[in-house]
């Protein structure tokens, strides 16, 4: 081993080589990891064309896929239940949760809570759909949804507004079957 | 406390502590945390309600609150004990019993001390399933502050701000045991000028600001340290800006300055930045909407140009150091004028205020503290630098300072004085006369004007420490019996002892000192021939001025004489008027350029004991607002004279190269908390007084409060003066969260009086002085002088200053409105 006076002994590693070129050796270091190679690809030929037919066709996703957010609203009484509280805000690694709470009117309510959320903005194009938000949230009312076609052609039509976010989504993304 | 230092032992560390010392400071300072709800040194003795603070010491069986056990030398103190812990994770426990837990709606979520003590020290789940008690929530403590009952902790601590720091008391926490509940007597709104400091004091959400309502939380907003500059108190304050918005204004503790209180106007006030009325873009006379910059400037430029050698005047209000400081240098390298003055209508001369500055005479705020006497003349702080107020019954309550108040109107530190006198308005001087005369022991021992100055005397003969709080009016035209008062006090000699000025303006100080007086310059530098106040206004008149420049003044409703000023204003050639509101004033201006509210302003001011602070830019400026002095540089530019300042920093190291005493001090010397050029590098630099030259010069100032002659028989009712309320101007005109307390014209009578014209409280009537007239409803109050009375300046209708200026007293006729 070479004195490297600079290292200790147990810094140096020793490099592991395969055999010299040439000979049965390096036939085998050629071909043989070639045609293995080979034999994975020659099964798949059998097996015929996986191609998904996007966007005609769709790849089911788990049901804990997080794809774009929905906010809820209370069945029976149709308040929402955001209450505007920003703890999402807070959470939100990527900051990309914009909310601006105010307070509820009485006779003109529109959250369960004192408050609401006037504004309630998520900037798509930043969110990294990590789910704190979900997690965050007091309230159950924000959780992540299944869609993932957000593509849109203007970046401002990504910052998804609480009205968007709380119409019913199309549902477009089919869900893979239990145990699929 | 007797300051001997000890050491004791907290969880096995040394910490050196003073006798006397509460348990929980000293370990903090050993960098040991204790958590505390209900423990604020600044809300004087603790009480030990909440019982957060146990901790074990030796020798002591049972728990103790660190809050309010003094140490001792060789106390040996354990704070994570496996009993301390318990006893901390059942306070909690016990805590949140009753409380709901509405952290996503509650507006203290965040920032909650109940949280953070729950989290760290909580026991993380509660054994209660039965109900927890329920009020009706929120309600309306006052129009400011929303109050939850469910979530207080019963800590005492805005209870003891009301009745200990206010000392309003008001407030009060009702019912026994688990009823116990705060509110206020008969359920009335708890309304006090300094009340909003409740909601920065209450550990949990159970008081919050309706101004800041759902507004924010603390990870969406910054805090921007800054100065308020609404008063010359010149509180520190921290604004809490979202979207570049204020939306609320808390305290920035700064013992030297306000001891971590701000009054409502300074934390209720900042609504009116967005204020329809706002100038948001520099306008022309006669165009409709804003004009462009370079056109605007052009026009004021070419207007004062026009004006005659030394015929143009400014007039400095509300403006900082280097605000200031540019206006004086436009008129006099620009315009070759020495006519700049600031203020209202009279002012301090300059050799009065070379001697009642001299260092060795002036106090600083602290002073107030420790002082054994403190004498209040011609100035309500309440009303004209609020937190002064407080300060004042902090002395008298904790150190049993001797207080003695003298004034014309009734303060609210009379009923916590000593000695309070009422003397005739204008009649200060020979009061003051008087008070050295008894001090001195020749008094003839009469009560002269009204006022019986031995009383005052009897209170600070004894006294060491003396400060002198006095306001602006003692000194104007004429200081020397404010001097020989300091004199008599021997106040030169004394450590502690010093006057302090209350003045008219934020920044009057300041102002003087960079040189917007007549006859002073930068530095007070000795300037001959400028005109006052007064003299701009005649000269308008008289056509010996012809333009005019007014930077954050409002003649037409702050200054005495209101109708002589509209005239005036429409008699000048061209007035340039740099205003933050739409006003009658700027609606006769021929140019108005925007100012820029505290919140967005960059620069510096000096509090009245000497202290520089600086002004932060906070907020965004709405509109087409740009800096001020940049609008004042590039007009100076337009005038054809180069000032060279190019940035505020420039600005301010023109004008420290310029005022001699704050020469050395830089920015990072002002930092956050401000320097005192007193205690700064140049303090030395501070002109000296001027040996007195023969025979004493006879004052005549413009305008001078002359004495008038006091009869019985008189064709008139009553002498009526005025004072400025807290609550007049756009500060509660322009502000929704304000404008209940905008206040209507009142006149303030003595039972006497009230009496003897047949009138009571609740009146309306008309006031009424070479015809002019106004309307004011009466309000009797005691310890008023008979023959007397009060009207406000300044307000929206029925401005006091419209009627016609006696300098100070108007003999008026009061009638009965409807007889
Ligand atoms: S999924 Fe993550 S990144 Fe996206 S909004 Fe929620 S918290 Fe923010
Ligand atoms: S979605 Fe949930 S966490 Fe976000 S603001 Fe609304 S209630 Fe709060
Ligand atoms: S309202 Fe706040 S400050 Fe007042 S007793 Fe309750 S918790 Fe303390
Ligand atoms: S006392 Fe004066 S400086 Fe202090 S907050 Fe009030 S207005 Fe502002
Ligand atoms: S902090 Fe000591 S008892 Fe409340």
């Amino acid at each position: 081993m070479t004195e490297f006076p600079y290292l200790k002994d147990q810094d140096a590693v020793e490099v592991q080589r395969g055999p010299e070129p040439g000979g049965v050796g390096g036939a085998y270091r050629a071909f043989g990891e070639t045609l293995r190679g080979l034999k994975t690809t020659m099964a798949r030929l059998i097996e015929g064309p996986l191609t998904i037919q996007y966007p005609e066709e769709k790849t089911p996703v788990y049901p804990r896929f997080r794809g774009r957010h929905k906010l809820h609203k209370f069945e029976d009484t149709g308040l929402e239940k955001c209450v505007g509280c920003s703890l999402c805000a807070a959470a939100c690694p990527a900051d990309c949760i914009r909310v601006v709470a105010a307070e509820n009117i009485p006779g003109d309510r529109v959250s369960a809570g004192e408050r609401y959320a006037a504004v309630y903005e998520i900037n798509l194009s930043r969110c990294i759909f990590c789910g704190y938000c979900e997690i965050a949230c007091p309230f159950d009312a924000i959780t992540m949804g299944h869609d993932y076609e957000m593509a849109d052609y203007d970046r401002d039509d990504l910052i998804f507004t609480k009205e968007m976010l709380l119409a019913e989504p199309i549902e477009r993304t089919p869900l893979r079957a239990e145990g699929e | 406390m007797s300051g001997k230092e000890i050491t004791l032992i907290v969880d096995g560390r040394e910490v050196a502590a003073t006798e006397g010392e509460m348990l929980h400071d000293a370990a903090k300072r050993g960098d040991v945390e204790i958590p505390v709800f209900c423990y604020e040194p600044k809300l004087g003795e603790p009480v030990g309600a909440c019982r957060m603070c146990l901790v074990e010491i030796e020798g002591i069986p049972k728990l103790q609150t660190s809050c309010s056990t003094p140490v001792r030398d060789g106390m040996v103190v354990h704070t994570r004990t496996d009993q301390v812990k318990h006893a901390q994770s059942a306070v909690v426990e016990f805590l949140l019993v009753n409380h709901p837990l509405d952290c996503p709606v509650c507006d203290k979520g965040g920032e909650c001390p109940l949280q953070d003590i729950t989290m760290g020290w909580g026991p993380g789940k509660t054994r209660f399933t039965d109900d927890k008690r329920h009020f009706q929530k929120p309600i309306e403590l006052s129009p400011l502050v929303a109050i939850d009952r469910e979530r207080c902790l019963h800590c005492y601590r805005f209870v003891r701000f009301s009745q200990e720091v206010a000392e309003d008391e008001q407030l009060q926490l009702l019912e026994r045991g688990d009823r116990t509940f705060v509110g206020t007597f008969d359920d009335r709104p708890y309304v006090a000028p300094f009340h909003g400091n409740i909601t920065d004091l209450c550990p949990v959400g159970a008081l919050t600001n309706y101004t800041y309502r759902f507004r924010a939380r603390p990870w969406d907003v910054e805090q921007a340290g800054s100065v308020c500059t609404l008063c010359p108190s010149q509180c520190n304050v921290s604004f809490t800006v979202r979207d570049e918005q204020v939306k609320r204004v808390v305290a920035r503790d700064n013992p030297d300055v306000d001891d971590g209180w701000l009054c409502d106007r300074g934390r209720y006030g900042f609504e009116m930045f967005a204020a329809e009325e706002r100038v948001t873009e520099p306008r022309l006379k006669g165009a409709a909407g804003g004009a462009d910059w370079q056109a605007a400037i052009e026009k004021a430029a070419a207007g004062l140009k026009a004006a005659g050698v030394g015929k143009v005047a400014a007039i400095v209000g509300d403006a900082s150091n280097e605000e200031g400081y540019l206006v004086q240098r436009i008129m006099r390298e620009a315009l070759d004028s020495e006519n700049v003055a600031a203020g209202r209508a009279y002012g301090i001369l300059r050799h009065d205020l070379v001697d009642i500055s001299q260092p060795a005479l002036s106090a600083r705020v602290r002073d107030i503290d420790a002082a054994d006497a403190i004498l209040v003349i011609g100035t309500d702080p309440l009303h004209d630098s609020p937190i002064l107020d407080l300060r004042i019954r902090k002395a008298v309550r904790r150190n049993g300072t001797k207080l003695a108040v003298a004034t014309e109107r009734p303060t609210t530190l009379d009923g916590g004085a000593d000695a309070a006198v009422r003397y005739i308005p204008n009649a200060t001087g020979a009061f003051l006369d008087d008070l050295v005369k008894s001090l001195s022991g020749s008094g003839d021992g009469e009560s002269h004007f009204g006022a019986d100055a031995s009383q005052i005397a009897d209170v600070l003969r004894d006294a060491e420490k003396v400060v002198v709080v006095w306001g602006e009016n003692v000194a104007w035209g004429d200081g020397r019996g404010l001097l020989a008062l300091a004199e008599a006090l021997n106040i030169a000699e004394h450590d502690g002892a010093g006057m302090l000025e209350v003045p008219e303006l934020a920044n009057a100080r300041g102002l003087r000192e960079v040189g917007c007086m007549p006859e002073a310059g930068p530095g007070l530098s000795q300037r001959l021939g400028g005109m006052g106040v007064a003299g701009i206004r005649d000269g308008l008149q008289s056509g010996e001025i012809e333009s005019l420049i007014l930077f954050g003044v409002d003649p037409i409703r702050d200054f005495p004489n209101t109708a002589r000023w509209k005239s005036a204003l429409a008699a000048a050639d061209h007035v340039v008027c740099f205003s933050m509101f739409e006003n009658k004033t700027t609606a006769l201006a021929d140019v108005v350029f925007p100012l820029e509210s505290h919140a967005e302003k960059d620069g510096t001011i000096t509090h009245p004991d000497g202290r520089l602070q600086r002004v932060r830019p906070s907020a965004s400026r709405p509109g087409d607002i740009r800096p001020n002095w940049g609008i004042l540089a590039e007009l100076s530019l337009a005038l054809g004279f180069d000032t060279g300042i190019s940035s505020q920093p420039s600005a301010f190291a023109a004008l420290a190269g310029e005022v001699p005493f704050y020469a050395g001090i830089t920015d990072g010397d002002i930092g956050g908390r401000g320097i005192r050029w007193q205690e700064g590098p140049a303090a030395a630099a501070f002109p000296t007084r001027p040996e007195p030259s023969g025979d004493p010069v006879e004052l005549v100032f413009e305008n001078e409060p002359g004495e008038t002659t006091y009869t019985e028989a008189r064709s008139y009712d009553l002498d009526v003066s005025t004072y400025r309320d807290l609550w007049v101007g756009p500060i509660t005109e322009l502000n929704p969260p304000l404008r209940f307390l905008s206040p209507r014209q009142t006149l303030e009578l003595s039972p006497g009086d009230a009496e003897r014209l047949k009138l009571e409280g609740g009146d309306e009537v008309t006031v009424s002085q070479n015809g002019s007239t106004i309307r004011a409803r009466v309000a009797v109050r005691e310890r008023m002088r008979d023959g007397t009375g009060f009207l406000i300046e300044g307000t929206a209708s029925d401005n006091a200053n419209a009627l016609p200026d006696l300098a100070g007293t108007i003999a008026a006729k009061i009638a009965k409105v409807g007889e």
